[in-house]
C-alpha cells in the first residue's frame, strides 16, 4: 500500500493530491494506493485576486471556493493542521493529535506574510498580503483617502509574487486618476532592491513608466521600523520617510511545522533540491511551492510547475515507470501595468527575464488566468499547460 | 560584543536572489560585522558596490573566483 501524504490546501498541494489522484485513480480504487490532504483551512482563495481587491474593489467572495470542492473525490481531505513530521519515521503528526504514516510526502505549507515582525507594522500598515479580507481594507481606506502622501513599502524579503508591490504603484495611480485626484496625492515606493523592479531588464521597462507617472522611487530602503503616531516609517540606516498611508508587504516566513521539525531555517524555508523538490536525504519526501528556500520566486506558478513535476514522478515510482521529470526553474509572473497593459516576467534557473513590452494581450491574458484557474487545480488542463511551458 | 562573520552562498541564484540573501542577514547583523556574498549572478557585483554606496555600508574585497565572485562586506551603516 502506498499512501501519499499532501500537507498544505494552496495551489501546489492541491495540484498536486489532484494530479496523484487521477494518475494513481487505478490504485485507489484497488484499495493499493492513498492520496490525502492535510489542510488547516477549508477554504481555497485565489491569491493573485488580493490586487484586484486591494486597488479595484473586486469583491472577496469571487476568489473563494471550498477545498473539498476543488478535490479529485479519491482525495481524502483532512481539515487540519500538520504540527510536525518526523521525517525518519515517516510519520506526520496534527494539531490535534492525530498521525499517519506516509510512504511519500509533500510539504506545501506555502509561505506566511507575518507584520508582526517589523516593529510597528501591524498598527499602521495596510497590506494584500494577509488575504482578501485585509485587501478589502485596503480598498475601504483608499475610497476615503483624498489627499496627501501614499507609501508602499516592502518590509522584508523574500515575499511572496514579486510584481505585485510594482504592480500596486501602477494601479494606485491608475486609481487616483480615475478619481480625479492624482494631482493631490504623492506616491512613493520604498524597496530593498537596486531598482524598481529586482531584475535589471523587467526594471529598464518599467521604470520609465513609473516616472512619466509621477511615482517617486526610493530604493536601497530596507524597512526597520514604523512610527505609527509621527506616520513616519524608518531604514536600517536611519533614514526617515513620511506617509499618511501606508501600505506594505509585510515579511514572509516558512511554516511552523518546519521550525518545529527541525527541516528547515530558522525563518521556516525548507532546503529542498531546486530540480526535483527532493528534501535532502529522504528520497520520499518533497518540498513545493513558497515553503521551500529554493533560490526563485515565490508565486503561484511556481508552485504549480512544481506540483505537477513531483505528482507525477511520485505516480511513476509507484507504477514502476521510468521517466523522472525535473524543474527548470520557469517563472511566468503577470505584471499589469495599468491602462489595460501587462508584461510578464519570464525566466528559468539558466535564462534571466528579458524586456518584455506591456501589451493589452498579456493583460488580458492574467485575467482571463483568475477564470480557469480552478479548472487548472483539477490536473485536467495539465496538457496545455505542459505545452505553453514547452513553447513559451 | 564581538564582530561576526557570516558567509551567505547565493551560487546558483539569479537577481534579485543573493541581494534578498544579503539582506536577511544583514537585517540580523551589526556594524562592524563582516558579510561575505558568494554568487554567480553576473549582476550581484555592481548591486552589491551600489546598495553599499548609498547605504553607507562598505565593500572590503570583491574576488573573482573559479565561477563566482566573492564579495566581502563590512557593516557600517546601521542606524541608531
Amino acid at each position: 500500500m502506498d499512501d501519499v501524504v499532501v500537507v498544505g490546501g494552496g495551489t501546489g498541494g492541491t495540484l498536486a493530491a489532484n494530479v496523484l489522484a487521477s494518475l494513481l485513480a487505478r490504485e485507489i480504487d484497488r484499495g493499493e494506493a492513498s492520496v490525502t490532504l492535510y489542510s488547516d483551512t477549508a477554504q481555497h482563495v485565489f491569491q493573485p485576486a488580493n490586487l484586484d481587491i486591494a486597488f479595484k474593489g473586486a469583491e472577496p467572495r469571487k476568489y473563494i471556493r471550498d477545498e473539498r470542492k476543488l478535490l479529485d473525490r479519491r482525495v481524502k481531505l483532512i481539515n487540519e493542521g500538520v504540527d510536525r513530521v518526523d521525517l525518519g519515521n515517516r510519520r506526520v503528526y496534527t494539531e490535534t493529535g492525530r498521525s499517519q504514516n506516509y510512504s511519500y510526502l509533500i510539504i506545501a505549507t506555502g509561505s506566511q506574510a507575518d507584520p508582526s515582525l517589523i516593529h510597528g507594522l501591524a498598527e499602521s500598515a495596510y497590506n494584500f498580503h494577509t488575504g482578501p479580507w485585509d485587501a478589502a481594507k485596503l480598498w475601504d481606506a483608499l475610497k476615503k483617502f483624498e489627499r496627501g502622501k501614499v507609501v508602499l513599502a516592502i518590509a522584508g524579503v523574500p515575499h511572496k509574487c514579486p510584481p505585485a508591490p510594482t504592480e500596486a504603484m501602477f494601479l494606485l495611480d491608475e486609481y487616483f486618476r480615475k478619481r480625479g485626484i492624482r494631482d493631490r496625492v504623492e506616491l512613493t515606493f520604498l524597496t530593498p532592491y537596486p531598482h524598481a523592479y529586482p531584475s535589471k531588464p523587467i526594471a529598464d521597462v518599467v521604470e520609465p513608466l513609473l516616472e512619466k507617472r509621477a511615482v517617486n522611487v526610493n530604493t536601497f530602503f530596507n524597512l526597520e521600523s514604523v512610527d505609527s503616531v509621527k506616520k513616519k516609517v524608518y531604514s536600517l540606516e536611519g533614514d526617515e520617510v513620511e506617509y499618511d498611508l501606508l501600505i506594505a508587504i509585510p515579511p514572509h516566513r516558512g511554516s511552523k511545522l518546519a521550525v518545529k521539525s527541525e527541516i528547515g531555517d530558522r525563518d521556516g524555508w525548507i532546503p529542498a533540491d531546486k530540480h526535483t523538490m527532493k528534501v535532502a536525504d529522504y528520497d520520499e519526501v518533497f518540498a513545493i511551492g513558497d515553503a521551500t528556500s529554493i533560490p526563485i520566486s515565490k508565486s503561484g506558478v511556481v508552485a504549480h510547475l512544481q506540483a505537477g513535476i513531483v505528482a507525477q514522478n511520485i505516480a511513476a515510482e509507484i507504477k514502476g515507470h521510468d521517466g523522472h521529470k525535473r524543474f527548470n526553474g520557469r517563472i511566468n509572473c503577470p505584471l499589469e501595468v495599468g491602462g489595460g497593459r501587462a508584461l510578464f516576467v519570464v525566466g528559468t534557473y539558466e535564462r534571466q527575464p528579458m524586456p518584455m513590452k506591456p501589451t493589452r494581450v498579456k493583460y488580458l491574458m492574467k485575467k482571463s488566468f483568475a477564470s480557469i484557474y480552478w479548472l487548472m487545480l483539477s490536473g485536467r488542463l495539465e496538457w496545455l499547460f505542459n505545452l505553453y511551458f514547452r513553447e513559451g | 560584543m564581538s564582530q561576526q562573520r557570516r558567509i551567505i552562498d547565493s551560487r546558483g541564484s539569479f537577481c534579485p536572489g543573493p541581494l534578498t540573501d544579503l539582506f536577511k542577514a544583514y537585517r540580523e547583523a551589526k556594524n562592524g560585522d563582516i558579510l561575505e556574498l558568494w554568487a554567480t549572478d553576473p549582476a550581484a557585483k555592481s548591486d552589491v558596490q551600489a546598495w553599499a554606496k548609498k547605504t553607507g555600508n562598505v565593500v572590503e574585497e570583491v574576488v573573482e573566483e573559479q565561477g563566482y565572485v566573492r564579495i566581502v562586506v563590512r557593516v557600517a551603516g546601521k542606524g541608531g
